[in-house]
């Protein structure tokens, strides 16, 4: 009886230890203070629907953050950012293997004196016996929906809605007069 | 014995108590959480407030998850939040980057991250968290050089 309660508590602290899913990783280093490689099999789900049960079809059609239901121990993995430097998230990546199971490569974030927790970023997904795929696609699909965006510089700096928002508040958001104040130092 | 089993039976099943919602109302910062979990573009304190706020715009608009930072350091993942039905790269998401609200809605804790699903902002006191004052812009070209 006594082996059986060591078992049930082994079993029951399994899931609160940090796991290691780096065996068998190819991500590449982002050089962040707490990265380790992590390749795992996933489904990904509507976070939302997880954890409330509203669930839309099509995991709200890249209106919803999207998670990886990791398959080897339950945790749900928030997918905040994708493979591309360039300020971009993974909804876009993701979306199309919604409720599917997948293989994702990248980096996981673990701080339990921050605290953070299981935050990361997806390299490259890829469903069954499908070749790899990069979690890059941000950028394109953003050019076929902006095609009046058209220019030089980087999606960021030609985006309508947040030229808007700087239009309206400036770079630091605290109004244009404030702004031209700190442009004339930051630059002089 | 017996006590030590029921204990057992109660604590496996706290999971699933937890993925229950609770409603709260909390105040704090929206944050791109990227950078602040990621520490790509410095320490917590640089990637928030006015200092931030063209690359939260940039990160909120591309989907990467928002995040509520209250005075005592708790980040909630925002799921949904107010009138639109999401907070991935929704226009309410761009217009309240760096604002500090007060939010009304269902918190969730999965796995050690904690979630809200905001119902109704019933406070924008704007940007209140002056970060340029003690590091300019991050990064650091956020703002680009203004043609002669």
């Amino acid at each position: 009886m006594k082996r059986l309660a060591a078992s049930a508590l082994a079993l029951l602290a399994a899931p609160l230890a940090a796991q290691d899913f780096s065996e068998g990783s190819e991500a590449r280093t982002w050089n962040l203070y707490a990265e380790v490689p992590a390749l795992f099999d996933a489904k990904v789900v509507d976070v939302m629907c997880e954890l409330t049960g509203n669930c839309p079809a099509n995991c709200g059609d890249g209106e919803r953050q999207l998670g990886l239901l990791r398959s080897a121990d339950n945790v749900l993995v928030m997918a905040t950012k994708n493979n591309q430097p360039a300020f971009t998230g993974a909804v876009v990546d993701l979306l199309p293997y919604c409720g599917k199971q997948v293989t994702v490569d990248g980096l996981i974030i673990n701080d339990e004196d921050f605290p953070i927790n299981n935050i990361y970023l997806v390299q490259r997904v890829k469903a069954g016996d499908a070749d790899w795929t990069k979690a890059s696609q941000f950028t394109n699909v953003w050019a076929a929906e902006n095609p009046d965006a058209k220019g030089k510089g980087p999606w960021f700096r030609r985006d309508p809605r947040i030229l808007a928002e700087i239009e309206k508040d400036g770079y630091l958001g605290l109004g244009k007069d404030t702004d031209a104040a700190f442009i004339e130092y930051y630059f002089e | 014995m017996r006590r030590f089993w029921l204990g057992l039976m109660g604590l496996l099943a706290a999971p699933a108590i937890a993925a229950e919602g609770q409603r709260i109302t909390v105040t704090g910062e929206i944050i791109d959480t990227w950078c602040y979990y990621s520490g790509v573009m410095g320490g917590p304190d640089s990637v928030v407030g006015s200092a931030h706020h063209t690359c939260a715009l940039w990160c909120s608009a591309s989907g990467i998850p928002i995040g509520l930072l209250t005075e005592d350091g708790t980040v909630y993942t925002v799921l949904k939040l107010g009138p639109q039905d999401n907070a991935t790269g929704g226009d309410t998401a761009l217009t309240l980057a760096s604002h500090t609200v007060t939010a009304d809605g269902m918190f969730y804790e999965r796995d050690g991250i904690n979630y809200i699903i905001v119902e109704e902002v019933l406070e924008d006191q704007g940007i209140v968290n002056l970060s340029h004052e003690d590091y300019d812009v991050v990064p650091s070209f956020a703002i680009p050089e203004p043609k002669e």
